[in-house]
């Protein structure tokens, strides 16, 4: 019953839903007497709102209301960057702290009315001037202090070192780059929406969410009412990216207005509104310097960070801690983490949130080290591959990076790349060829399911998880059959409500790795309750018979002189259901060992040699992430993550204005991301090793694996296809032309 | 979106008698509906013309027609269109989205407004917006805008590709008023901006594009449109050529070169042509032409890059149509 996932390769269960347009998403919920919210944004980056003419809105035609920080909705308590997204919450005070913060709602009977009346809301500002400039603010970078458990500034030196200098000083070979990446927006297919409505006491908030439980307690520390009165649905979601973590202004004030207009409110962002209202990734620049012997031996790596964060709350891109701190064996480490506080939008969590960045200046630096050495980039990843988590000397669970890099290696055809930069010429482009090692932590969380046998002879498998389009709907279908063993036709998941077995949801790719083993916990107490029933109800064929002697076998019970399949059961003792939640959660081994998923990307870049532009031609990608559920769905992560790690190399980056702190291309016809002849075939491999150590199924998360290092890669490959390395991303034309 | 009054035509003359000042006449749909949505654009009444019979694609002595109602997709799969130019199916093939094609016409094409972020925003100046509201682009996000043609009022990139191939063919487009008709080379058509970014072209209130009519050229036969972005599709142009050759015996006999991406308006060069004509197809030849190209560049803070990138471009253009011999 419990055990190894037993790989399986099969389609989206919701599948169908979604590509009829029937799979409901939060704006998509018919709810009836709906009234429609739209956002009002600062146009300054830092000031006070001396006033705001609001008259012209409230005369406009359907509106019922427009609230601001003068005319508010009351929320309680204050701001959390891990609650709300900042340290605020919106409109309780009249201060601007970025452009294009919420400073209003306007509420009407449709959409184009409240649209049309938040354009003729007017605020006046006194402004005060704002820090904007990720450049110019680096000077004055401060130490955030500790975060995941350890100092911003770690430093192991092997005995009689004094510092990471003198070890680099030390060092054959030394070199040294400074990276440096634009922010980046989350941009989900869907927007963020929500939808608030009031049954009663109790609230009911449709909103896409990669946690509905985290939702449900903010929503009611801010209206000042019990968790329970709210229920939070979200059974699709459009993509998260990290940004649907927090619960960001416009739930807290359509909730707020739902409750004070007595009647429900929707609120969606537009396009343009995400970018500045729902989260971000931090600019960030980075230095890192490798110290090697000859032979490729690393001796020493220093890596240093400078993360952009907002005055008003938010996370930060950790780029050393999640890549240097771990990635390769050696003796002298120092990294360094800095944060300059901007009057920006406040970033938050996003997919590989610090190895995104940081692989990309590692990565980039280890390819100038090969380079310097002239040895193979794989084969110098090779010799300095750690083999216990440095500096905690904890061996990992399952760790098989260098067999990411053999299969890779061969798969690609990585031994027809000519190691000699702008070497290959075919027509009128440059090819060249690049790898990059990818990283993210196995994170595993407490997670409860519940198993319920149905009389219609169909198993439910519910829990109150999220799928943002990861296929979570689908592994619980699969997991639940492969438990119980029946055809995933007969298992019907359910998933994206608070009010289901309790689940933290989806973040740190860990969904599948903490719900999947709390599928074979449930199933087997769901068991346990089918035989309890079994032989208890004195209408039940098996009544009487000693538990102990009736086994379950693919949806029967088995006692030695009869079988009986659950819904024959169900139906004789005249059940609506039996069930039961199982949960699971980490145990002790998570001190024993470090638990990391691997991989190895290897690209084909050509750059036009007339015009600069950098194109993919293929890539590879080899995944060390444990037992594999749905192969898949589980590609589709891989391929979503890979095209994710596309814009950043290739595309994506806010530009802020030095000026106004605007975000100028905050919108997608100005913020480019891949489109689909940007996207070049992409040749995925699981190795499928599971890693039982970790966890019971084996599995190790892979949603955010994928994009850590893809742009390294890329920029590796247009180096070897022009001899030029460029360090600061996006690669663009301009950067190419000679 | 503030609230208009909507109405039909049925012909011409009942679209001209309802147009004017206030007055915005629909097609497509696809610059108009989305501006008017941003509050960029304002009209008072929208006057939808899809119902004017000015369709079809016809050649005859005169060159080739195209009604200004004809689809972007329909135009670019026309076999006359494709075989006797393909600059021209090239330009709007690698305009836009196929969604966006098989809406938008080409009189709306040609009358597109411009991606400038400023333009787009109404929370920013903005002097084609708000004439005499100033022109944020000048010092601010410039990366996409104009090095030539360009004013201290305006430094907005004309968007359309397909504007860019007309005016290499010196196309003509036929504009209709109440008091009657006239035809304009489309190079004339299209304003510079300078003290009135304001006034894009030369079409008086209440008037339609009606119909585009391109020469007839037959070594237009060879011709391309390369356009270069950083993404491969979806998305307007950083530069872009339109080039056509007449080349016999490896002498360029003549030559048409037009650049988009770069200009205030389609911008033809008759200085890069006539370093052309007459000369060897050589790459070195292409490479003095291309240079004329951006004598009178002014570059901006972020758009240096376009004064290579638009002589490459045309270098690359001549390349692929003419070979390197």
């Amino acid at each position: 019953m419990s055990g190894t996932a037993r790989t399986v390769s099969v389609n989206r269960v919701d599948g169908r839903l979604k590509v009829t347009g029937a799979a409901r998403y939060a704006a998509d919920q018919p709810v009836e007497r709906l009234g429609y919210g739209y956002l009002v944004l600062s146009t300054v980056a830092r000031g006070t709102i001396r006033a705001m003419d609001v008259a012209a809105a409230e005369r406009s035609p359907g509106v019922l209301a427009v609230y601001t920080p003068f005319q508010s909705l009351a929320l309680r308590g204050g701001g959390n960057p891990f609650s709300v997204g900042h340290s605020w919450l919106p409109l309780q005070d009249a201060e601007v702290r970025y452009h294009g913060q919420a400073i209003g709602l306007v509420v009407a009977e449709t959409f184009e009315q409240a649209r049309d009346a938040a354009a003729l809301v007017r605020a006046d500002y006194e402004v005060r001037p704002a820090a904007v400039s990720f450049t110019d603010g680096i000077p004055g970078a401060t130490d955030p202090g500790p975060f995941m458990g350890e100092p911003a500034r770690l430093e192991f030196l092997a005995d009689g070192v004094d510092s990471i200098d003198e070890a680099l000083a030390a060092s054959e070979v030394t070199v040294t780059g400074t990276y440096q990446q634009p922010g980046k927006h989350h941009s989900a297919m869907e927007p963020h929406a929500c939808v608030a409505d009031w049954q009663g006491g109790q609230l009911v908030l449709y909103s896409g969410t990669q946690s509905t439980s985290l939702t449900v307690g903010t929503m009611a520390a801010a209206l000042g009412i019990e968790a329970a009165q709210v229920r939070v649905v979200s059974p699709h979601v459009g993509g998260g990216f990290g940004n649907k973590i927090a619960t960001w202004a416009h739930p807290l004030l359509a909730a707020a207005a739902a409750r004070t207009l007595g009647r429900p409110v929707k609120v969606v962002l537009t396009r343009e509104q995400t970018f500045t209202v729902s989260g971000n990734r931090s600019a960030v620049r980075q230095t890192v310097s490798l110290g090697a012997r000859r032979d490729g031996t690393l001796v020493a790596v220093k890596h240093q960070v400078w993360s952009s964060q907002s005055a008003s709350g938010g996370i930060f891109e950790s780029s050393a801690h999640t890549t240097s701190r771990y990635l390769y064996k050696t003796e002298n480490l120092h990294l360094d983490q800095k944060i300059v506080t901007l009057d920006v939008p406040p970033p938050t969590w996003m997919r590989a949130p610090g190895q995104e960045s940081g692989s990309f200046a590692l990565e980039t630096a280890l390819d100038e080290l090969a380079t310097e050495l002239r040895l193979d980039p794989v084969e110098l990843r090779l010799r300095n591959n750690a083999t216990v988590y440095p500096g905690r000397n904890v061996p990992w669970s399952s760790k098989h990076l260098a067999e990411c890099y053999r299969v890779g290696a061969q798969r690609f055809g990585w031994d027809r790349r000519n190691p000699v930069p702008g070497a290959v010429v075919r027509g009128e482009w440059l090819v060249g060829m690049g790898t990059a090692t990818a990283n993210y932590p196995g994170e595993r969380f407490p997670a409860s399911v519940q198993v319920r046998f149905q009389p219609d002879g169909d198993v439910s498998v519910s829990s109150a998880t999220a799928d943002l389009g990861t296929g979570m709907w689908t592994v619980l279908a699969v997991l639940g059959a492969q438990a119980l063993g029946l055809p995933i036709s007969r298992v019907r998941s359910d998933l994206g409500d608070s009010t289901l077995a309790a689940n933290i949801g989806a973040f740190g790719s860990g969904a599948t790795a903490s719900t999947g083993p709390a599928v074979a916990a449930a199933a087997q107490a769901a068991i346990t309750a089918l035989i309890t029933l079994a032989v208890t109800d004195e209408r039940s064929p098996l009544h009487g018979v000693p538990a102990a002697d009736v086994r379950y076998d693919q949806g029967q019970l088995v006692a030695p002189d009869q079988r009986i399949a659950f819904p024959d059961l169900l139906r004789a003792v005249d059940s609506p259901g039996v069930g039961a939640t199982g949960t699971a959660a980490p145990g002790p081994e998570h001190g024993q060992h470090a638990f990391t998923s691997f991989g190895a990307h290897f690209c084909e870049v050509r750059v036009n040699r007339f015009t600069g532009e950098p194109r993919l031609s293929r890539i590879t990608t080899v995944i060390d992430g444990g037992a594999i559920i749905n192969a898949k769905t589980a590609r589709s992560q891989i391929v979503g993550a890979v095209i994710f790690g596309i814009g950043q190399a290739l595309l994506e980056g806010a530009v802020v204005e030095p000026e106004t702190g605007r975000i100028a291309n905050g919108n997608f016809a100005d913020y480019l991301l891949p489109v689909n002849a940007d996207v070049p075939a992409i040749d995925v491999h699981f190795l499928n090793h599971p890693d039982l150590l970790f966890n019971p199924l084996g599995a190790r998360g892979i949603g955010e694996l994928g994009t850590v290092g893809v742009a390294a890669a890329i920029g590796n490959a247009v180096h070897n296809a022009t001899g030029r390395r460029i360090r600061e991303l996006p690669i663009t034309l301009d950067k190419l032309l000679a | 979106m503030r609230p208009f009054e909507y109405a039909s035509a049925q012909s011409v003359p009942q679209a001209l008698a309802g147009g004017g000042t206030g007055t915005a006449y629909l097609a497509g749909g696809t610059t108009l509906v989305d501006l008017m949505k941003l509050e960029v654009m304002t009209p008072q009444r929208v006057v939808d013309i899809n119902r004017l019979p000015l369709r079809g694609v016809s050649a005859d002595r005169d060159g080739l027609h195209i009604g200004a109602l004809e689809r972007m997709t329909d135009v670019a799969g026309h076999p006359l269109v494709g075989t006797g130019y393909p600059v021209i199916a090239q330009a709007l093939l690698r305009s836009a989205s196929p969604q966006l094609r098989n809406m938008a016409s080409i009189g709306g094409n040609l009358l597109q407004r411009v991606r400038c972020g400023y333009f787009r925003d109404t929370s920013t100046p903005c002097n084609k917006r708000q004439p005499g509201s100033g022109c944020p682009a000048v010092d601010g996000e410039n990366r996409g805008h104009a090095i030539l043609g360009t004013s201290d009022s305006c430094v907005a990139t004309h968007p359309s590709d397909l504007a860019v191939a007309l005016v290499a063919l010196d196309a003509r487009v036929r504009l209709t008023g109440r008091t009657g008709t006239r035809d304009v080379r489309l190079a004339d058509f299209y304003l510079l901006p300078g003290d009135t970014p304001e006034r894009e072209h030369d079409l008086r209130p209440g008037e339609l594009v009606t119909r585009i009519t391109v020469p007839a050229l037959p070594w237009a036969t060879r011709s391309a449109y390369l356009k270069i972005r950083d993404r491969q599709s979806y998305e307007f142009a950083l530069a872009s050529a339109a080039v056509a050759l007449d080349l016999r015996g490896g002498v360029i006999r003549d030559v048409r070169v037009a650049v988009g991406g770069v200009g205030t308006r389609p911008w033809r060069l008759p200085t890069v042509e006539d370093a052309l004509r007459g000369k060897a197809a050589r790459p070195e030849v292409y490479e003095a032409a291309a240079a004329l190209a951006v004598e009178a560049a002014r570059p901006l803070a972020h758009n240096g890059f376009k004064t290579t990138l638009v002589r490459r471009t045309i270098v690359r253009a001549l390349t692929n149509l003419g070979g390197s011999r």
